[in-house]
């Protein structure tokens, strides 16, 4: 009791220079708990946002290439086409280890069609793939897993509506082919495959359900759900390559697509690796400038409390020789010392993680345009660092204190 | 003539604050148990120092200490500090309060130094140097008198046999330096042994010893026969408990 007496009107009574050591501690702890909360929260928004523009590893059928040319002289090659198996897709959510970063794919079928609008006709790619098609039983018991562009492209930006997976007139028309062809949403559109090995002709009436426009390559194409193109072209249950968006915030992509390979052997998976390390620098980059500035924050921090802690010392000096002339050993001084010191940290780290998460608040909506919540776990964090760097930068002070020679004080030299 | 059984014995003591500054020199000295020691000289001539000495605050650059049966030559800051909580209660010319303490709370600080904490004892304490109507008063609300009133106070609230007192009248006015020695009185009548520091004669003259200090050295040691506490107590160890300052008494 009389210890925390001790330490309470001392306290009371030096509340400016206690005031500078817990501010200097809440700028350092703030810039810790805003930056943690940044980062962490930064780290799976950015991941998020990478993967709205789409998938990161691309997976394809292996292939025998054959070289021609002439003996030493090369023309190129040529590559057997092969297909991938669609009752094989459901392995890609069912591998090993990092089967919950597997957000989703979606199975692509392409073939070039003609199409023709109210006496239009244009060349277009028609690809058949997944909208949003659901797989029962592939995860947890009772929980039905679904997948398709819907959810692993959500960049795309659709007017009208999607396409349900089971219905079979409809199309999505890139915006570059409906600008060509004068679309509109409701009309009718006749698209024509011929099979280059048969020369037979399909030819199947589609009905414009919407417009999509990616800025990409899409614009041009037509979008219809698998089973459509694998009827129009006559490859039923093939398909040319599969787009998979896997989470690659701890994971790196190459694993999951290594895991790929081993449930599917005949395909090879390659990660959008360009994609892939660009996340990753951006996220190592952001770590470290965090870091970095956290560093240098603390350091200013326990630079102010040394200081603070210091003068304190000095301005105490002749109580501190008149505790020890009574009694006191030096165990007790440094406690006192050290008492204050924890009660500026814990203030601080407290004070500073609510002033931190309007930091963090602040960041991320001027940066990142969106909110971001509130991490309680990175209050015990901010606090303990708080704790470490007020007890730390009290060392030295707790040295000189423990030091005063009382007999040199109390004469008043 | 020697009374009773030695409490200070100092044999041989030099203190050298630096290769050309001998505050002490080659200091014999042995004060005996309730007995009451004045010492005088002029500035300077090392009467602070003696008593920083006999306390434990300094050590001697050479010459061995032995206070109330410790040697206090060698032993560490630990031992040191124990060793003044338990056995000498300093007065201070300056008083030397803790300023944001109140008089019960510097008194207490003292007896929680020493590892027990009694809020009555210490008001009684404080109530028999007269503050009992001051008890929260802070130092800067207390004329210089009380100031040094909560000192002894606290000086004596864990019971010390030895009191060290550093000129305890120098910064008071008459009227509070004869309230002060009259409690200095008791506590001799108690049977506790004093060393006291001071410049004033009449001061000095109250004890039955006066070792006078020049440049280090004793120049004389005269006793007399104005105080012989044993004469009329025979001693606090064997006589009944004190009144005047029975607080610290347990």
């Amino acid at each position: 009791m009389m210890f925390l007496r001790i330490v309470a009107r001392s306290f009371n009574r030096r509340r400016p220079r206690i005031a500078v050591a817990v501010i200097a501690v809440l700028m350092g702890a703030s810039m810790t708990s805003g930056l943690l909360t940044v980062s962490t929260g930064i780290e799976d928004k950015l991941a998020k946002e990478f993967r709205r523009f789409g998938s990161n590893i691309l997976v394809i059928p292996r292939s025998d290439t054959i070289e021609l040319g002439f003996p030493g002289i090369s023309f190129g090659s040529v590559s057997e086409q092969r297909y991938i198996d669609e009752s094989d897709l459901w392995k890609i959510k069912k591998i090993d280890e990092w089967s919950a970063n597997v957000l989703g794919f979606a199975p692509m079928l392409y073939q070039v069609v003609q199409v023709e609008h109210e006496g239009n006709v244009q060349r277009a790619v028609l690809t058949g793939t997944y909208f949003d098609r659901a797989f029962p039983d592939l995860t947890k018991a009772g929980e039905i897993w679904s997948t398709g562009i819907k959810k692993i492209a959500s960049y795309w930006n659709v007017e009208g509506n999607w396409i349900e997976d089971d219905d079979n007139g409809s199309v999505l028309a890139g915006v570059s082919v409906a600008e060509k062809l004068k679309l509109k949403l409701g009309d009718s559109i006749y698209v024509s495959y011929e099979n280059p090995e048969t020369k037979s002709t399909t030819t199947e009436q589609l009905s414009v359900a919407g417009t999509v426009s990616t800025g990409g390559s899409e614009d041009s194409q037509l979008f219809v759900p698998l089973s459509v193109a694998q009827r129009i072209s006559g490859r039923l249950g093939k398909v040319h390559s599969v787009q998979v968006s896997a989470l690659c915030v701890e994971c790196p992509a190459e694993l999951i697509g290594a895991e790929i390979e081993k449930k599917l052997p005949y395909t090879q998976a390659k990660t959008v690796k360009q994609l892939v390390r660009a996340e990753e620098m951006i996220m190592d980059q952001l770590g470290q400038m965090m870091l970095l500035i956290t560093v240098v924050a603390l350091v200013a921090s326990g630079t102010t409390v040394t200081t603070t802690m210091m003068t304190t010392v000095m301005e105490r000096r002749r109580e501190i020789g008149l505790m020890k002339s009574i009694g006191a050993e030096n165990s007790t001084i440094a406690s006192i010392f050290l008492a204050e010191a924890v009660i500026v940290g814990v203030t601080g780290g407290f004070l500073g993680y609510g002033l931190g998460n309007v930091l963090a608040q602040h960041i991320a909506e001027s940066v990142f345009s969106a909110p971001i919540t509130p991490l309680l776990t990175i209050l015990p964090v901010t606090v303990g660092i708080s704790l470490s760097v007020a007890v730390l930068a009290s060392t030295l002070p707790v040295r000189r204190a423990i030091r005063i020679d009382p007999a040199i004080v109390l004469r008043g030299e | 003539m020697m009374m009773g059984k030695p409490k200070i014995i100092l044999k041989s003591v030099t203190k050298y604050y630096d290769a050309y500054t001998c505050a002490l020199s080659n200091i014999d000295l042995t004060i005996s148990e309730g007995e009451w020691v004045s010492i005088i000289g002029p500035s300077g001539s090392g009467k602070t120092t003696l008593l920083n000495m006999m306390s434990g605050l300094d050590t001697p650059t050479s010459g061995t200490i032995n206070i109330n049966g410790t040697d206090l030559t060698g032993l560490g800051q630990k031992m040191l500090a124990k060793f003044r909580r338990e056995n000498v209660g300093l007065i201070f010319q300056q008083h030397h309060l803790i300023p944001y303490l109140d008089a019960l709370e510097n008194v207490m600080t003292a007896q929680y130094f020493h590892g027990k904490v009694d809020r009555e004892i210490a008001r009684e304490a404080l109530e028999r140097m007269g503050l009992g109507q001051r008890l929260k008063h802070r130092p800067a609300q207390l004329s210089g008198g009380e100031q040094q009133r909560v000192c002894i106070a606290r000086a004596l609230i864990n019971d010390p046999e030895i009191i060290l007192a550093d000129e305890p009248t120098g910064n008071l006015d008459m009227k509070n330096g004869e309230i002060v020695m009259g409690i200095i009185k008791q506590l001799v009548d108690e049977g506790r042994t004093l060393v006291i520091v001071t410049h004033n004669m009449d001061i000095a003259k109250q004890g039955r010893r006066t070792i006078q200090l020049v440049d280090g050295k004793i120049s004389t040691d005269s006793s007399r026969q104005t105080h012989n506490p044993l004469e009329t107590s025979v001693g606090r160890k064997a006589n009944s408990p004190p009144t005047s300052t029975g607080s610290a008494r347990r």
